[in-house]
């Protein structure tokens, strides 16, 4: 059948997982810690129809052959680590990471989950917990007397009870960097996996050896920005069409073939 | 049979290859620094002992088109672009050396500088490697430079100079992996032109012009449906001298 069709439909399934990352940016434009993803693609092989200097005859060449393209993949989606702006929340459990960093979050299965979502609850043992309830690694408890909770820039969580004036140290946040924070895995939950293409994480203190501040009282908004995906949305719906296009030409083409001969 | 109905047979076949070719142009409007591939058509005769009087159709593909896509903004410090001419040498899959316009840069597990196909940026030291580090630049003219985890910002890396370089763009052909290379597998690697400058935070889009495609999609749709009805015309003919000869 028609080459073009088979290549155009590659062209309708790449826009369309264009529009389903611009959607899915749309929709966490509020979501924080939330880090946009940006579709890559990349053009599929060519397939050499007519080597370029072949015989056209016996003494003399083609000067140039016919390659075919076979149409367009999807290289991955790329997670864009900018840092989105800082919001004043004044909540003493908010916290956000001014820098290189995440924190870590003890998930139900055991293994380690990291975000940039420092929103922060305590539970009913007073473990400081996250949205969903998963305790931050490495645990922090906050005693039941608590008058004032203070967070360092490097993450020393302090508390003063009641009727005591000295603060107690509660324990220290540590946040962790990967060489490549693109390559995480977003899980959803705000929360992203290490794995291979992200590199093993470095556990550090914040504000020490490149890591970013702690930020109490501060969120991190996410880094969509609307216009931008809005403009992408435009060229992705144009793409679209204009690939429907070729399918329905070559419809017609094989179409006008069967009624004419 | 008159040669007529394979004459129109392949010219229906090769407009279908030319529109193939269209189509994927198409595909890749939104394909980081693609370059468009023309097609044009060639007679080519077929000479036999009669009379030269019939030349069959051949699409082929005489160039890509060099010319630059536009610049789409995405303020990510590690997405470069080359203002005019010119080429990032990448290591090709073959691990030789070859070239493309696709600046959508990142850093893999092990260090390497990639771009989004994976390709690893050839520096002037050979393939990138960089070593952890808190901040990327790249300059202008093409230097790396980073600053090293825990490090101060006036305690920056070793700088490296990415290879840029602005081969005969005639001596140039698209492989079959989307790549630029030398048509002439025998020529030495182009050499890095220092003069070479780099637009940061912005990728180059396809250079694809949608219209353009479009409309020789609608060309090659009509020519095809002409060649097929020279074909319905030539059964027509040849039922009508069956039917006449029938007839006597």
């Amino acid at each position: 059948m028609l080459n073009a069709l088979w290549v155009s439909k590659t062209g309708l399934e790449a826009q369309d997982l264009a529009l389903t990352t611009v959607s899915n940016n749309l929709a966490n434009v509020s979501t924080t810690g939330f880090k946009k993803d940006r579709a890559v693609f990349e053009d599929l092989l060519y397939q050499i129809q007519r080597q370029p200097g072949a015989n056209s005859s016996a003494d003399s060449r083609l000067p140039s052959g016919l390659q075919l393209g076979t149409g367009v993949r999807t290289a991955g989606t790329q997670k864009i680590f900018t840092t989105g702006s800082l919001q004043l929340t004044d909540q003493p459990l908010d916290m956000a990471i001014n820098g290189r960093g995440f924190f870590q979050i003890a998930m139900p299965d055991g293994t380690i989950g990291y975000t940039r979502d420092g929103t922060f609850h305590i539970n009913n043992e007073g473990v400081v917990v996250n949205v969903n309830g998963y305790p931050l690694e490495p645990q922090i408890t906050i005693p039941e007397q608590t008058n004032q909770l203070t967070v360092s820039k490097d993450g020393i969580v302090q508390a003063t009870l009641f009727g005591d004036p000295t603060p107690q140290e509660l324990g220290q946040i540590e946040t962790v960097d990967f060489i490549n924070p693109a390559g995480l895995q977003a899980v959803g939950g705000n929360v992203f996996y290490e794995t291979a293409a992200s590199g093993a994480p470095q556990v550090g203190v914040p504000n020490e050896e490149g890591f970013g501040t702690v930020e109490q009282g501060a969120l991190e908004n996410s880094n969509v920005e609307v216009v931008e995906e809005l403009v992408k949305m435009i060229t992705v719906q144009r793409s679209y069409e204009m690939n429907s296009k070729v399918v329905s030409a070559a419809d017609q083409m094989l179409q006008f073939l069967t009624q004419n001969v | 049979m008159d040669r007529a109905l394979y004459i129109a047979m392949s010219g229906a076949k090769q407009n279908t290859l030319g529109q193939a070719a269209h189509a994927n142009n198409l595909a890749n409007a939104s394909t980081n620094g693609f370059r468009s591939d023309y097609t044009q058509s060639r007679a080519m005769g077929v000479f036999g002992d009669y009379f030269p009087t019939r030349a069959y159709a051949m699409t082929e593909r005489p160039a890509s088109d060099f010319r630059q896509g536009p610049l789409v903004e995405t303020g990510h410090s590690m997405d470069v672009t080359i203002e005019g001419d010119g080429w990032f040498a990448v290591q090709g899959p073959d691990g030789q050396e070859a070239y493309t316009r696709a600046g959508d840069l990142s850093v893999d597990a092990d260090g390497r500088l990639v771009n989004g196909s994976g390709l690893q940026l050839i520096g002037d030291g050979g393939p990138v490697v960089l070593p952890e580090f808190q901040s990327i630049e790249i300059s202008r003219a093409g230097i790396v430079t980073i600053q090293p985890l825990g490090e101060t910002p006036a305690a920056v890396a070793e700088p490296v100079q990415l290879k840029l370089v602005r081969p005969d763009l005639q001596a140039l052909e698209k492989g079959e992996d989307g790549l630029f290379r030398f048509r002439d597998p025998a020529t030495p690697p182009a050499l890095a032109d220092p003069n070479i400058t780099l637009v940061n935070g912005f990728v180059e889009g396809s250079n694809v012009n949608a219209v353009s495609e479009l409309t020789s999609l609608i060309a090659l749709n009509r020519q095809y449906e002409m060649q097929v009805k020279l074909m319905k015309r030539v059964d027509e003919n040849t039922a009508a001298t069956t039917q006449i000869l029938a007839n006597q």
